[in-house]
């Protein structure tokens, strides 16, 4: 047999001699594979920005569905195998409404960010002799966007079920660059429309593409309307301010 | 006799009804929460001091009356949902949510109920006074006041009366107050209690009235009450007072 | 059947309709009963009586100061439980039959004729009769106490209680009576019974009546205690004059104005 490092990649619960779990360490390698997700954090809302990569001119760019709703105050934008996301979006939708509806109140940013995290670490999970119900850790990194009594925030989870809150964060193959372009142009004020066109411009900076209407998606969380995602005319006018 | 064997039924009953009453009464910027201390069973006083009436969290109170076995497990699980939302959520539930949260547990047991009357009182987010009733299966409604169990139908026509102004008509020219000062609602509040007291034969004994402030709001009305005694930890925030009572012992 | 034979006392042709009538829903109207607790005792010159004075209907207090030591003769009372209207209609026929009875025999009349006369009465009644009393009372052979069942069935005792709260006041009989006991002794121990009975039995309330009967007369002892009286109200509910409303308004004279024309005619001969 091979006794090389690889022998500790067959389970997905086990550690290696160094400490590590190499699957779920994969795994967030697979998200720098994905496509770069923005999310800023303002004092009037949360902005999420997404390129979408229409890898063929038969594609229908609409389709590619990056940004979703979990509940009426919360968003969510995903970068990496968005295949896994919908799992991870759908427990927090159930948990968004089952706390509505046992607490007639809104969940809060972090308790739902939490809940899904907690979904992300029930890999290799098995009841007797059951079947485990998930074999391997979510390929996924999610960009959850949210108001709660204690204002707009922004998280982010990654496969290995650790979540982090952030001001602005990017995920994604351009995420390094857009990471440090947030850091230097984030400031605590920052508006919303201008959150919008910093959002646009980070993706423009490490999209291949020439940025427009199709290969972008924008969406935000504020207190006046909640979850939306901005339709093709204001997207097209924040292009035009960017 | 009869050689046929017939079917008998059986059945095992695992309810009893332990008396007492319970009432609430929502002010302004401050909810009262009493309810009386006997606990009895058919002619039998079982305890003239077993509590009805139970402090959650900072603003809200809860009043639980009829079958005490239920009520005091009822009581125990709401107390440990509010602790494991406390942990899940970093802080206190919510007036309303507390009232959502009873509803779905009673709702649970639709088909092997707690035998319970609930009224939680206390304080909103808003800074209201609240007081919310419910059936032993979860039915609930947000009230200014509301009287359960033994003496229910002693007590509450008189607070729709006197709480409400039922069948009075306001002076020419002038309007019934929508909320009344604390002093005027705890002389209601002991006054039902001693009246029930002279009519019903389950209450009596003892009597515990909650009284729960809204953030900011001083204690005025409460500065001349005989023996009240503050439960609250903090000075800011809302506070909770008890006062207690005694009742004809017969 | 009705036409061929009558049967004396109740008339039970109903009882079939009115327990089919239950099973629908439709039960008897409740009658108030005295859930009570009384007691009688025998001391060293005749007999001491206690009761509550507490009547309920269900859970409900009827009557805070009702009377439940009656008058048999001057030298006989009876504590009732149970239905009130029974043990106040039975007391109260017994007490007239006594008097004739004295006034036919010319001699002061028994308990144990007082105690007979009852029990005939609730066994003929098969129970139907609700009252549980407690019979006491000095004659010509000294002092007697009994207790009468609902069926008809006595007991001849020292010391006796009846009543829902019988169990608290036997309590303390059981704990303290002693036979020879004087007037103030005895008194006081059929008091705490009577209290015992109040302050522990739902069915019994308020005040302690107490009645002495010896050879040289009878003491009805009326709220010898009031252990129970009610707190002052905290608020005063008069209502504004003009806190009714109303919904029309009309005024009529109540003094009718009568014309009286005297008709001629020949007036009455009152002579």
């Amino acid at each position: 047999m091979f006794l090389t490092r690889s022998e500790y990649d067959r389970g997905v619960n086990t550690f290696s001699p160094e400490g590590r779990l190499f699957q779920v360490e994969y795994a967030i390698e697979a998200i720098k594979l994905g496509s770069t997700t923005v999310g800023i954090c303002t004092p009037e809302g949360v902005v999420l920005a997404v390129e979408k990569r229409v890898q063929s001119p038969l594609l229908e760019s609409s389709a590619i569905e990056k940004i979703m709703e979990i509940d009426r105050h919360l968003g969510c934008a995903m970068s990496g195998l968005t295949a896994d996301a919908r799992t991870m979006i759908d427990h927090a939708r159930v948990t968004a409404q089952n706390h509505a509806f046992t607490y007639d109140e809104k969940i809060k940013v972090e308790s739902v960010t939490q809940a899904v995290c907690d979904l992300a670490l029930r890999f290799g999970e098995s009841v007797h002799d059951e079947e485990a119900m998930m074999s391997r850790p979510f390929g996924v990194a999610l960009l959850v966007a949210g108001i709660d009594e204690e204002g707009p925030q922004l998280y982010h989870t990654d496969p290995s079920g650790t979540f982090m809150r952030y001001d602005a964060k990017a995920i994604g193959s351009g995420s390094e660059a857009a990471q440090s372009e947030l850091q230097d142009k984030w400031y605590k004020r920052i508006s919303l429309f201008e959150a919008q066109k910093l959002s646009l411009r980070v993706l423009k900076q490490v999209m291949e593409e020439k940025l427009d209407h199709h290969n972008v998606q924008l969406a935000q969380v504020t207190p006046e309307t909640g979850f939306e995602i901005l339709n093709e005319v204001k997207l097209k006018e924040i292009i035009d301010a960017m | 006799m009869d050689s046929i064997a017939h079917p008998t039924q059986r059945q095992f009953n695992p309810y009893s009804d332990n008396g007492g009453t319970i009432l609430a009464i929502a002010g302004a910027d401050f909810t009262v929460i009493a309810g009386d201390t006997r606990q009895s069973e058919g002619y039998s006083i079982q305890t003239r001091y077993a509590p009805k009436v139970f402090p959650l969290t900072d603003r809200a109170v809860l009043a639980v009356n009829g079958f005490a076995a239920d009520g005091n497990m009822f009581v125990k699980k709401v107390k440990q949902r509010l602790e494991w939302y406390r942990h899940a959520h970093s802080k206190d539930m919510p007036l309303r949510a507390i009232a959502r949260l009873i509803q779905t547990m009673l709702y649970a047991r639709r088909f092997f109920p707690f035998y319970v009357y609930n009224i939680l009182g206390g304080i909103e987010e808003d800074g209201t006074g609240a007081v919310y009733s419910f059936d032993p299966v979860g039915s609930y409604e947000r009230e200014a006041c509301r009287a359960a169990g033994a003496a229910q139908s002693l007590v509450q026509p008189f607070l729709d009366n006197q709480i409400y102004f039922n069948n009075q008509q306001p002076a020419p020219g002038t309007s019934h107050p929508v909320h009344l000062p604390l002093p005027t609602i705890l002389s209601i509040v002991i006054d039902s209690f001693t009246g029930a007291t002279e009519r019903h034969i389950e209450v009596g004994d003892g009597l515990e009235m909650y009284v729960v402030l809204a953030k900011g709001r001083g204690v005025q009305g409460l500065e001349d009450v005989r023996g009240v005694q503050e439960l609250s930890v903090t000075e800011e925030g809302e506070r909770i007072f008890v006062i207690r009572r005694d009742l004809k012992k017969d | 059947m009705d036409n061929v034979y009558r049967s004396s006392g109740f008339d039970f042709s109903n009882s079939i309709r009115n327990h089919s009538l239950a099973e629908k829903g439709l039960p008897l109207p409740k009658a108030t009963s005295t859930g009570t607790t009384i007691v009688g005792c025998v001391f060293k010159d005749g007999i001491i009586l206690g009761a509550d004075t507490r009547a309920t209907e269900g859970p409900i207090v009827a009557d805070k100061n009702c009377e439940k030591i009656h008058y048999i003769t001057e030298s006989i009372r009876c504590c009732g439980a149970g239905t009130a209207a029974d043990t106040e209609f039975v007391t109260a026929t017994i007490s007239s039959n006594m008097d004739l009875h004295a006034l036919s025999t010319g001699r002061k009349p028994r308990v144990v004729t007082a105690m007979t006369m009852l029990k005939r009465h609730l066994y003929r009644h098969q129970g139907q009769v609700g009252a549980a009393l407690v019979l006491g009372g000095v004659d010509v052979t000294g002092p007697q106490l009994f207790t009468i069942h609902p069926h008809g069935s006595t007991d001849k005792l020292p010391y006796v209680t009846m009543g829902s709260g019988s169990l608290a006041a036997m309590a303390i009989f059981e704990s303290s009576w002693q036979p020879n006991m004087t007037r103030e002794h005895a008194l006081q121990l059929v008091t705490t019974a009577i209290s015992a009975g109040i302050f522990n039995d739902l069915g019994s309330g308020s005040n302690v009546d107490a009645c002495i009967i010896t050879a040289t007369g009878t003491e009805m002892l009326r709220n010898f205690v009031k252990p129970n009286e009610r707190v002052e109200k905290e608020r005063k509910y008069t209502f504004r004059r003009g806190a009714t409303a109303w919904k029309s308004e009309s005024i009529r004279k109540l003094i009718v104005n009568e014309q009286v024309t005297p008709v001629a005619g020949e007036a009455m001969d009152v002579s």
